[in-house]
């Protein structure tokens, strides 16, 4: 598999009056042609920090790349400079915002918001530029694309603003596509359709996806890897069957558990993860999830866990792998999920740094 | 279950909204349901259905079209006193969808919570009121330290729960929670409706629960409304409407949850509704009709006499 784009132990902080909020400390990951990678996290676990990064929407000050590389198509986009990154952004990598309703212009026709997009970055000429919005509001599943195409956003609803809002992003065809909680603010039925289109227009197109959310179900959904990222760092990734099926870390099985099923009938209290994620201007020593996590060591407090293989593909970062943990047994409504995987290692393999 | 007591009735409300030009909005188009004491009653369907106008017609935030809303009996859209109205305010009390709009930015977290302790008088003292405060604050999963912040320095997601500690201060008896969880993550989400649950068995509280969220509807809910276009299209127990939907909007919207299960979403099939599917007849009197007992659905004489055979 050829990977489009590599993050290497990247690290963003920003500053504040209360001092330096170390939003991402060192995250790795890759993403393949044509995947679909979820990151699911609590907000203020630097997730939509990371897919910004990677857009170098950061303001910089306050924020600030401290470390790391991104590894896009072969080049570092992290030295890239203000006026390269125009020509990598919108028209190389898209990116759908969580809230339709600000993220277009308000007094701009909404052709107009995806022609300008085809006029800078792929020289069309004014007429083929407004061709190719009807055509693409009509790939987004518009109707009347034709009337539609001189109308404002106001005269959109929300679920057909985010579409909009997709037209805009595949206008130039990315190879990379960003969104962030693109159908947070949308109905299920709207959701579903939405969902529905990435899946297929990614079919047809190729592009890869970065799926940020914090709904678990749409990951299943959509997600063929996901990286689980609490407080700026990735605790787990995998297969989305790794994942769900066979997750390693106390946290992803919080996440889990604090799902309500639909059909189970039990009145038990949902098992909440307690407390809430720290402060990163003062990120804790050993662990971060340490004071909300059940299974805590002693160690956890003190040293911070390593990655640990558990498979090609599953990583997770937690002392419960280490060979010489307790055996433990994850929270009830965790383990009527968990399957055996055949591509497990004997054993978890620790990773090291330089991997 | 047979000594159900009615906290709130709701006949035949309707809220009609003027948008000029002699154009009228049917945001709810004659709903008429109970609301039993110690209940939580979901309220779900897509944005626009009329579900949040329902909450705020039946706390008196819009004056009724029409209808009627009675809580323990008293009108709540009626004229009454100064005193009356205070009194039925605090028993009533509203967490909102929006933590952006919903809190005063010029006001410290802690003057918010305690807006309604002070109207009410239901602190003697500055200590008692600020004991008052961290002990709301640390309900909600905040600590006390953010009491003397500005609702500005919180994420949406603290700010709902702020809004939450600022209407259980009051110590109502029925809460209209519109959406109370949309905005918050799924670990924290479960903390909150693990608190609501634990609260309603503390005090003995009624839920209105507004949300598009249908498995954590599913979860809270002792009954479930499903709004569609001002109208009620079906109700019945939880379980119940999620093992038996009748009326094909139901099927269609549990149709679209996404389910935390790879598995189950790669093999989805999705049913979509369209309005034009009853084929009803120009006449037909739509009534809501009980199937099953407790399971009212919204449909036509012929229907009813459909669904009566496939489902009894």
């Amino acid at each position: 598999m050829e990977k489009l784009l590599e993050v290497k132990n990247l690290e963003v902080s920003f500053q504040t009056y209360g001092g330096e909020v170390q939003a991402v400390r060192g995250v790795s990951f890759h993403l393949n042609k044509g995947e679909t990678l979820a990151i699911v996290g609590e907000s203020g676990s630097g997730k939509s920090v990371t897919s910004q990064t990677i857009m170098r929407l950061i303001p910089t000050p306050p924020g600030k790349i401290k470390s790391g590389q991104i590894i896009f198509n072969g080049e570092d986009l992290v030295k890239k400079t203000d006026k390269e990154m125009e020509q990598i952004r919108g028209k190389e990598i898209g990116m759908i915002f969580q809230d339709p309703m600000t993220s277009l212009n308000p007094t701009m026709k909404v052709g107009h918001q995806i022609m300008e997009v085809l006029i800078k970055h792929q020289k069309m000429s004014k007429s083929a530029a407004k061709e190719r919005a009807i055509e693409l509001l009509r790939l987004v599943g518009i109707p009347m694309p034709e009337k539609r195409v001189n109308q404002y956003p106001h005269e959109f609803s929300g679920g057909m603003r985010q579409r909009a809002m997709i037209a805009v992003a595949l206008a130039s065809n990315p190879k990379l596509l960003i969104a962030d909680e693109p159908t947070t603010a949308l109905d299920v039925t709207i959701q579903a359709q939405i969902l529905e289109l990435m899946k297929d227009l990614q079919k047809k197109t190729g592009t890869s996806i970065i799926f940020i959310t914090h709904d678990l179900g749409v990951v299943a959904n959509v997600a063929d890897r996901v990286a689980v990222m609490y407080a700026g760092k990735i605790v787990e990734m995998g297969t989305v069957d790794e994942i769900f099926y066979d997750p390693r870390h106390p946290y992803t099985w919080g996440l889990l558990a604090s799902m309500p099923s639909l059909d189970s009938d039990d009145q038990t209290e949902l098992a909440a993860i307690p407390g809430s994620p720290p402060d990163l201007t003062n990120p804790p020593k050993g662990d971060a999830f340490a004071p909300r996590n059940p299974y805590a060591m002693k160690i956890d407090f003190e040293m911070e866990p390593p990655m640990f293989k558990v498979s090609d593909t599953h990583y997770a970062a937690t002392w419960l792998l280490h060979p010489d943990a307790p055996k433990v047994e994850p929270p009830e409504a965790v383990k009527k999920r968990l399957r055996k995987l055949s591509s497990n290692y004997e054993k978890p393999v620790v990773v090291k740094e330089s991997e | 279950m047979a000594e159900k007591q009615k906290l709130i009735e709701i006949k035949n409300l309707k809220q009609y909204f003027n948008v000029g030009k002699g154009n009228v909005i049917k945001a709810v188009d004659g709903l008429t349901f109970d609301i039993y004491k110690g209940e939580t009653l979901g309220l779900v369907g897509e944005s626009g259905c009329g579900k949040s106008t329902t909450g705020r017609t039946i706390i008196g935030l819009y004056k009724a079209t029409e209808g009627e809303v009675l809580f323990n009996g008293v009108n709540v859209h009626a004229k009454k006193s100064a005193k009356e109205l205070k009194t039925l305010k605090r028993k009533m009390q509203m967490i909102f969808q929006d933590p952006y709009a919903s809190l005063n930015p010029r006001m410290t977290v802690a003057d918010i919570i305690a807006e309604g302790i002070d109207i009410h008088g239901l602190a003697k003292t500055r200590e008692e009121r600020m004991q008052r405060v961290y002990e709301l604050l640390e309900t909600v999963g905040l600590n006390r330290e953010h009491a003397n912040r500005y609702p500005h320095e919180f994420s949406g997601g603290q700010r709902q729960r702020i809004g939450i500690a600022r209407a259980l201060a009051v110590e109502p008896e029925f809460i209209i929670a519109d959406e109370p969880i949309s905005a918050l993550d799924v670990s924290i989400q479960a903390q909150v409706v693990n608190l609501m649950k634990k609260l309603q068995r503390e005090k003995g509280l009624t839920y209105l629960f507004i949300a598009h969220d249908l498995s954590m509807v599913k979860y809270i809910s002792d009954r479930i409304g499903v709004m569609y276009f001002g109208k009620m299209v079906e109700l019945a127990d939880a379980d119940e409407l999620y093992r038996n939907p009748i009326h094909p909007y139901t099927k269609a919207l549990l149709s679209a949850i996404p389910l935390p299960d790879p598995e189950t979403e790669r093999t989805r099939q999705r049913i979509v509704y369209d309005r034009s599917q009853h084929n009803y007849k120009e006449g037909e009197e739509l009534q809501f009709r009980e199937i099953t007992p407790g399971h009212f659905v919204l449909c036509s004489e012929a229907e009813y006499e459909k669904y009566k055979t496939m489902y009894t």
